[in-house]
């Protein structure tokens, strides 16, 4: 129960048992690679315009230094993010509950008791279909809980569905 | 079965009928008979109740409500088309009629019924659609009569299920129905069915009040299972002037106003009159403008409060919480009182200042964001008193979750919020720079503002750190937040469906997290910001202990898994 002296206790969360498929690491990559192509692309239009209109020219240094800036920061997460990330997500589920940690600059931990669980989803984009991972996402009947476990591995991802319906058919009650 | 047989409970039926028939106190004992015939049903099987059509007053309201919500399209096509002088003009009165016509349409298409275990409701013309909500899902009826409806003596009612997102709207069915269907709705909640109470819905529209103090006091003493909450007092009015929430209302009047004004010739005659009188002295004009609006705003704002929270009741009866109100519009909002996860007390900065504040719940299934608006705004202490009344408290003289002091979350997180509040002059000072260097502006009003900036930004930190805390009582948990606002967010700890615990790049530098309780109710999550990361854990294991307990890194106690 409750206790008064428990708030002293220090406590702290261990580490989710699993990690994510090593493959995510190539995942994040791409599609890393393809957000930064992105702003390259754009980035140029906006230093181009500056050439091209009088009006805008004073402007050029400043938009320099900033795309200088975003381009910087997006190779730097091209290079450390993935793998930071990698490290950094892990999942865990257990007969009675879920714990997910996420983020790779941040770091965000979410636990939610199987017994308040309302949908088990998983999704699979395109890109996420050429290096064979899958998604999946608990929600619960509070839109700010959804739980999400990126980048699994195919098989992994089926079979933690299999065992989180099973889990959450025990369940009773409407989970609110 | 057993609700059922509840539900027909001779000496308690009757009182249904009683506020139909507000000045004949002895229908309240004698036998009803209106109610056998507006709801012959409730002796049958309950599986066995046939479908029912809106009520047929709906044939009248249908057209108007079309007319009122076409009103301005068709004035501009009438007048464009007499302007135009042409043919076409002979195609205005069909279309009318026409559209009248679709006002018709939903009485014919719309019917409802409610079998032992579920309501139902079948609608549309072309889409059809057949709706099933399982009784246990519902979470809240809410009855509304406009104007409109209340001569008629109709009331709309809304059914808030689980998912907030679908309301379930009867236009119009009687008042006489629509009591009997909240009570059929709501009555598996509780296992003695007392009938529901809820005069306000009918009246007559010329003297709401007429009869009314009769009512309230037989309501509140005669039925020992309605406790009475909170009435108006109307020296409340007073905090009318400092709530703020109205002016959006009254500034998107005024801007709408302001845009049909420009289309109209008056602009130009003012125009001119402005000139004129521009011409006299500019402090005088100043004066009077700012005493005007200020009036206009005191009288506005009093209005409006007298208009929204005339006759006020909040009651405790039936297992639920019932807020009855409204001059014009009366509205009943009954939400289940096992649906309420908590209440949220708020302080807005100039309601504050003059010791106000107000008073919402937190519950599922009642739409609008899952906050119920539960008190105008009114003294400090009476929102507290009743949302801990609301909030139930096993033991009321050991924890006070809406008075008791939070517990403060330290010298990191008071750095923290110093700092979060100079992001705007730190902004400020990167475009100001920018400018300053690309344009020919002078540098000194950009310093004026930044020192503004700053000064400013000293004194929401400090706002915002003194707001902050946390705590938790045997039966909630309780979260101080908000900038210049205050707020005090009570949960019930049996309410939260997860954990999350945040951290920002900066604030695992300062070992601080936001530890957000999830939740079905309210704005669905509790969040509780900037608390030392340890604190957080135990705090989450503290609130519920089972559902940390498998990832603990330390288990201290093997009390902790129970």
């Amino acid at each position: 129960m409750r206790t008064p002296e428990s708030d002293e206790v220090p406590v702290a969360l261990r580490e989710p048992a699993h990690q994510v498929s090593p493959r995510a690491v190539g995942y994040w990559r791409t599609s890393e690679a393809i957000s930064t192509a992105a702003v390259v692309v754009f980035l140029s239009g906006v230093i181009a315009a500056t050439f091209a209109i009088g009006a805008l020219e004073r402007f050029r240094p400043w938009v320099l230094l900033g795309s200088g800036l975003l381009l910087v920061f997006q190779i730097a997460e091209l290079i450390w993010m993935p793998q930071i990330r990698f490290r950094i997500h892990r999942w865990e589920i257990t007969p009675t509950a879920i714990h997910t940690r996420s983020g790779w600059l941040g770091r965000e931990e979410r636990i939610a008791p199987l017994s308040r669980v309302q949908t088990v989803d998983s999704a699979q984009g395109i890109l996420m279909r050429q290096f064979r991972l899958a998604t999946i996402t608990v929600t619960t009947a509070s839109a700010a809980g959804p739980i999400e476990i990126a980048c699994l591995d195919e098989e992994t991802a089926r079979r933690t569905v299999a065992d989180l319906t099973e889990y959450v058919g025990r369940a009773t009650g409407d989970a609110t | 079965m057993s609700d059922a047989r509840g539900r027909i409970s001779p000496p308690e039926t009757p009182d249904r009928d009683q506020p139909l028939e507000p000045l004949e106190p002895h229908h309240r004992t004698a036998p009803s008979d209106t109610e056998q015939q507006t709801a012959p049903q409730s002796e049958t099987e309950p599986a066995e109740r046939p479908w029912r059509r809106l009520d047929s007053r709906m044939l009248l309201i249908g057209p108007v409500r079309s007319l009122k919500e076409l009103a301005l399209p068709a004035v501009v096509a009438v007048i464009g088309l007499s302007a135009s002088n042409s043919y076409e003009a002979t195609w205005v009165i069909p279309a009318l009629v026409g559209l009248l016509a679709l006002g018709l349409i939903p009485w014919f298409t719309t019917s409802y019924r409610t079998t032992g275990t579920q309501f139902e409701l079948r609608q549309g013309l072309i889409n059809k659609e057949h709706l099933t909500a399982p009784l246990d899902r519902i979470r809240s009826v809410d009855l509304e009569s406009s104007v409109l409806l209340r001569l008629l003596r109709l009331t709309k009612v809304q059914i808030g299920t689980g998912v907030d997102a679908t309301r379930i709207t009867l236009n119009a069915i009687s008042n006489a129905d629509a009591i009997e269907l909240r009570r059929r709705l709501l009555a598996r909640a509780g296992p003695p069915i007392a009938p529901p109470t809820t005069e306000s819905i009918t009246g007559p529209i010329t003297g709401p009040t007429t009869g009314r103090p009769g009512i309230e006091e037989d309501w509140f003493e005669s039925r020992s299972e309605a406790v009475p909450l909170a009435v108006i007092d109307w020296s409340w009015l007073r905090f009318a002037p400092f709530s703020l929430a109205r002016l959006v209302v009254v500034g998107g009047l005024f801007g709408a106003l302001s845009q049909l004004g420009n289309d109209l010739p008056l602009m130009d005659v003012l125009d001119a009159e402005w000139r004129r009188m521009s011409a006299m002295a500019v402090p005088v004009i100043v004066a009077v403008t700012l005493l005007g609006a200020l009036t206009g705003w005191v009288l506005l704002s009093m209005g409006g409060y007298v208009v929204q929270w005339w006759n006020l009741r909040l009651v405790r009866a039936d297992g639920a919480i019932r807020l009855i109100a409204g001059l014009l519009t009366t509205r009943s909002t009954t939400v289940e009182e096992d649906r309420i996860r908590g209440v949220e007390v708020s302080e807005p900065v100039l309601l504050r200042v003059v010791g106000g504040a107000e008073l919402a719940a937190l519950a599922t299934g009642v739409g609008s964001g899952g906050k119920v608006s539960i008190l105008p705004p009114c003294p400090q202490s009476v929102a507290l008193d009743v949302g801990e009344r609301i909030l139930d408290l096993r033991d009321p003289d050991e924890s006070r979750p809406l008075s008791a002091p939070l517990a403060p979350h330290g010298a990191a997180a008071r750095r923290r919020s110093y700092l979060r509040a100079q992001v705007v002059s730190a902004l400020w000072l990167v475009a100001a720079t920018v400018l300053v260097w690309t344009t020919a502006l002078p540098w000194w009003p950009a310093a004026v503002v930044l020192l503004v900036l700053v000064g400013g930004g000293l004194g929401a930190g400090h706002s915002a750190y003194r707001n902050l805390g946390h705590l938790l009582t045997p039966e909630h948990l309780v979260s101080g937040s908000g900038i210049v606002e205050r707020r005090r967010t009570a949960l019930e700890v049996d309410g939260v469906i997860g954990w999350v615990i945040r951290q920002s790049w900066f604030q695992r530098r300062a070992g601080l997290a936001t530890l957000v309780a999830t939740t079905a109710a309210g704005s669905e999550q509790v969040a509780i910001r900037d608390l030392p990361l340890a604190t957080a854990i135990a705090l989450a294991r503290r609130a519920t202990p089972g559902a940390l307990a498998p990832f603990l890194a330390t288990v201290p106690a093997p009390a902790a898994v129970a």
